[in-house]
């Protein structure tokens, strides 16, 4: 058995806006004006979160995470691969998680194939491979039809790893990327093929074709209220329907946290960092401010019946994460933990306790967080907060699942 | 009136059918019968005076089924070939509006024999070079959470005037309307959002293989499909008059001027 495992996932958020962008700018995805970008500022900023990624290894964090976004000032990273590329040669233990590459914003999902692969060797089989299909925005950024865009995603997630594990050359005779010559160089180091992420937001049909593939379903969501646990209790009921079991290791969840000596010391220090990630970097996307890309019918990827189910649900106007206007309705999100070693651990405690989640995704740096903030952070979580959270879990998962051995609680199960 | 569905090579085909004449047979846009409405408005009620109006929703949309393998407008126009088929309409008016003049323009240049006189409103289709089809899925993302008034002003003359708020409220409308709406967008993204965005180039240099009279009709004020498209139809295809343009109204001149609009139509196709 092996306890909760804690990965470091940097966005690499723009961090040079001025203080009136919520005011001027009416979205920070998209079509958020790229003259806003300031070399004079920006020079060394990629080198200053690799060296924070590199912190995390160092600090003995289970892995790194990175993601891909395009034309926005949440996410800097159009290319996750080129980061992780780095991380290969100033990192020495932790995953290298992607999570994921575009899959239907790729002309050819070999590329994809062949950049992992490499990856996993230059990493001596450290990558945990992501595939994701883009939402709402990754439609506009690169003109993706939504209609068929699953499809799509699914077609080129399976020619991937079969392009790991058959041997070449074959011949791909799929709808959406047909390829004579199938034959990949170089393999990816782990065998049969690298862990498989993918992400989805509590859709049966993801959930499903995660199990029957037996990945990791990554749960999409930034609050974690009783829905997080309702995803793990409806993850392990589909995985249960394809013969197969739950285990925490098959689970992974998003979470944001500041941790400084006192409560309110956590407050004081990341205060600016966290209102700028939730009023600047989730404009447009968690925000019902501006124009919200993320969710809603010019985006229709949903067939109509599973659209009209949404509709029936779906209150106009809510409150998404970015809108909350004060402390006490960020805690309630319970989707940035800050606070003090003990206060983090008790509240991530009970988080990881109650969705019996054996992968949890960190983020650290929110917004303009200062470097010098977001390195005390993390340090001080690695030294007080991973220790306590590492020992009650791995209690916890030896007792609530007695029959997963070992091996199999890898996070690479195939 | 009557509604049934066609089953045409598996798949089920909804129908909308009213008054009697010669079949006159409407391709529908957004803001319309099959893509918010579930049955007639005022404007196709009046064409249904004078003839034998048939309305049948686009795959996918209304109660017909979908088909995951439309990708480009050609898939489209196969589909109507064989509703034409099943339906027995060698000869007919034919009447669309929006994405559904597109498909009328497109089947009248491939079946111009089929085609007794061609009306298109606001029709997209074309590309006209520094006159950009407007970006209706991007104003389908509703503005804090709950506002359409930007797809309103994009398919109508402004944005708050009663018959837009009605068709596309802000929150939330009529689930079955709101569903229409999502499925229209859903077919309308197959064939329409990757570039070519609405358009078919070679459309522009096949026009001229429409034999039937044309009247080709535009909202002064349409802001989805430039003015300047409705110009060049109606210079490209070779037995159309003039651009009639329809003053004070915007993308939905059937919603916003349904009486000026059906008499200028049932005018035409009586002459």
């Amino acid at each position: 058995m092996r306890p909760v495992q804690l990965f470091c996932w940097h966005f690499m958020a723009y961090p040079y806006l001025d203080k009136d962008f919520d005011k001027s700018g009416h979205s920070g995805w998209v079509t958020v004006p790229n003259k806003l970008w300031d070399n004079n500022k920006a020079r060394g900023l990629y080198q200053e979160y690799i060296d924070q990624l590199a912190l995390a290894d160092d600090l003995g964090f289970d892995g790194m995470v990175l993601n891909e976004h395009h034309q926005n000032i949440y996410g800097l990273m159009p290319s996750p691969n080129l980061i992780a590329s780095a991380l290969t040669q100033c990192t020495s233990r932790g995953k290298i998680v992607i999570l994921g590459n575009l899959l239907p914003l790729h002309l050819n999902p070999m590329r994809v194939a062949e950049e992992y692969a490499m990856l996993d060797q230059m990493s001596h089989g450290r990558l945990i491979a992501g595939f994701a299909p883009g939402g709402g925005p990754e439609t506009f950024n690169y003109d993706v039809p939504s209609a068929n865009t699953r499809e799509k995603f699914w077609e080129a997630a399976d020619l991937i790893v079969r392009s790991w594990t058959d041997d070449g050359p074959f011949t791909h005779e799929g709808r959406y990327f047909p390829l004579r010559y199938v034959n990949l160089w170089p393999k990816p180091l782990q065998q049969p093929f690298p862990p498989v992420w993918i992400p989805g937001s509590r859709s049966p049909s993801t959930m499903t074709e995660v199990a029957k593939r037996g990945y990791c379903y990554f749960l999409s969501s930034r609050s974690h209220g009783g829905e997080t646990q309702r995803a793990q209790q409806e993850f392990a009921q589909v995985l249960e329907k394809h013969g197969d079991s739950y285990h925490p290791f098959r689970f992974g969840i998003l979470m944001s946290t500041y941790v400084a000596e006192t409560d309110q010391q956590a407050r004081d220090e990341c205060e600016e960092g966290v209102w700028y990630f939730l009023k600047n970097c989730l404009k447009g996307h968690l925000r019902k401010e501006g124009r919200q890309l993320t969710y809603g019918p010019g985006v229709p990827y949903i067939p109509a019946a599973a659209w009209r189910e949404y509709m029936k649900g779906y209150t106009p106007g809510r409150k998404l994460l970015g809108d909350v206007e004060n402390w006490e309705e960020l805690e309630a999100s319970q989707s940035i933990i800050v606070g003090s070693p003990e206060t983090v651990a008790r509240r991530i405690g009970a988080l990881i306790e109650k969705a019996k989640v054996g992968n949890l995704l960190i983020q650290f740096q929110l917004g303009n967080m200062p470097d010098r903030l977001a390195r005390k952070s993390m340090k001080l979580f690695a030294d007080k907060v991973a220790p306590i959270l590492r020992h009650d879990s791995l209690k916890q998962f030896t007792k609530e699942f007695p029959a997963m051995n070992v091996d199999q609680a890898t996070p690479a199960v195939h | 009136m009557s509604a049934r569905s066609l089953e045409i090579n598996r798949r089920k085909v909804w129908i909308l059918e009213s008054g009697s004449g010669a079949p006159l047979l409407y391709l529908h846009g957004f803001a319309d019968v099959h893509s918010v409405k579930e049955t007639w408005l005022p404007f196709h009620e009046q064409l249904a005076l004078s003839a034998r109006v048939i309305a049948p929703a686009h795959p996918g949309c209304a109660q017909s089924d979908e088909n995951p393998d439309i990708d480009v407008i050609e898939d489209v126009i196969f589909h109507y070939l064989e509703v034409l088929d099943a339906l027995k309409l060698d000869s007919f008016d034919l009447v669309g509006h929006g994405v559904g003049g597109w498909i009328a323009a497109e089947l009248a240049a491939r079946h111009p024999e089929k085609i007794r006189k061609l009306v298109l409103i606001g029709a997209s289709g074309l590309f006209v070079e520094g006159a950009l089809i407007g970006d209706v899925f991007m104003n389908a993302q509703p503005e804090f959470g709950s506002s359409y008034a930007s797809l309103r002003e994009m398919l109508f003359s402004s944005a708050n005037q009663a018959n837009a708020l009605e068709m596309f409220p802000d929150g939330k409308g009529e689930l079955e309307d709101e569903v229409r709406r999502y499925q229209m967008l859903r077919l309308s993204s197959r064939i329409g959002f990757k570039p070519p965005y609405f358009y078919n180039r070679p459309l522009r240099n096949r026009l001229h293989r429409i034999t039937s009279p044309a009247l080709v009709i535009w909202g002064e004020k349409d802001g989805f499909v430039p003015r300047s498209h409705g110009e060049a139809y109606a210079e490209l295809i070779p037995h159309s008059g003039a651009l009639k343009v329809i003053a004070g109204v915007g993308h939905s001149a059937h919603v916003e001027k349904p009486e000026e609009l059906a008499k200028l139509v049932s005018d035409f196709l009586a002459k």
